[in-house]
């Protein structure tokens, strides 16, 4: 019994370590990539982008404009974020990347009320 | 049905799954894989200023009543008037080519001053120019062919003294289009004919001139 016991454990050890693994290898993690996603949506990655922001007359952020995002990213969603000097997050906004032909634009809105003159970068990133 | 007991090995199987399991998670969760990036970035924005005087200010004013008149473009003072048949309106802008900022960029903040030497109680429109022009062939006639904003940018009190108008986004547009064609001012008011006279970039008083503060980023 005790033997059975130990065999028994033994197993539902060695069965939900391998659940564990499987599950992060499928989401890439054995690669270090940040996900499978360049699997599931080939051609949806770019090293850089073009971005410029528009103001309004009192010199805050109305809209962000990124060109050049992969047709491929069609239906991903585009997130974009303006950061102060240290990084810290001014303001947040994200958006769907419409389907279209070569290179996108995409025009994201909302950030809120931020003075241009306080972003001192722009971090953006494409999430499915 | 047995009732399992909490025997050493068993207690000591939970331990390595649960280990595992919760370390899984957290590495997951420490990669954002939540919401599946594909992929990130980001850019990093240079700022800075540049001022402008009159040294790069062209300015003049077109007169209704005398269509031909280049006149405007050597005045000391620019003439914006109301009225029918008897109107001045006012042309001025900054050549910001010398900034070297590339369309990428933008303004933060751009501030007009301006110095109404002769004052009334009507109120100035600034509207953005959008097409060329020079104080040295601009006449009444050639304000037709100028694509002019329909929306004013910003009005002011045509009384006398310093005014600041915020220009932002005229600026910001300018930067990304690459041309600077700067403002028309106008005088819309019914009623008595008035004249606000405002200095230029030949007037004799310097301090007086216009001026446009602009901080930047690209």
């Amino acid at each position: 019994m005790k033997k059975l016991t130990s065999t028994v454990g033994t197993l539902l050890t060695a069965a939900l370590l391998t659940v564990g693994v499987a599950s992060a290898a499928s989401l890439g993690l054995s690669t270090g990539r940040l996900s499978a996603g360049s699997t599931a949506v080939p051609g949806c990655t770019a090293s850089a982008l073009t971005a410029t922001r528009n103001v309004d007359n009192s010199g805050n952020v109305t809209q962000v404009n990124v060109t050049g995002v992969p047709q491929a990213c069609a239906g991903e969603t585009l997130a974009a974020t303006l950061e102060s000097n240290a990084h810290a997050s001014l303001g947040a906004a994200s958006t769907t990347v419409g389907a279209c032909t070569g290179g996108c634009t995409v025009t994201l809105t909302g950030f809120g009320t931020v003075a241009a003159s306080t972003v001192m970068s722009l971090a953006f990133s494409v999430a499915q | 049905m047995r009732r399992l007991r909490p025997t050493p090995l068993r207690i000591a199987a939970g331990i390595v799954v649960c280990s595992a399991s919760c370390t899984s998670i957290a590495y997951a969760a420490s990669l954002g894989l939540g919401t599946n990036k594909l992929f990130a970035w980001s850019q990093t924005l240079t700022k800075g200023t540049c001022n402008q005087t009159y040294t790069t200010l062209d300015d003049t004013y077109v007169q209704q009543s005398s269509k031909t008149s280049t006149a405007g473009g050597t005045a000391t003072t620019l003439s914006v008037t109301n009225g029918n048949s008897k109107q001045d309106i006012a042309f001025l802008r900054f050549d910001l080519s010398g900034c070297g900022i590339p369309t990428s960029g933008g303004a933060d903040s751009a501030t007009l001053a301006i110095t109404v030497t002769t004052g009334t109680s009507h109120t100035v429109s600034v509207f953005p120019v959008y097409s060329s022009w020079s104080s040295g062939t601009l006449n009444w006639n050639g304000v037709s062919s100028l694509t002019i904003g329909s929306t004013a940018t910003a009005t002011f009190s045509g009384t006398a003294g310093t005014k600041t108008i915020p220009v932002t986004a005229d600026v910001d547009a300018e930067v990304k289009a690459g041309a600077f064609w700067g403002w028309e001012l106008t005088d819309t008011a019914g009623g008595p004919r008035a004249t606000t006279q405002i200095a230029s970039a030949e007037n004799a008083t310097v301090a007086n001139r216009p001026t446009l503060t602009f901080s930047y980023e690209r």
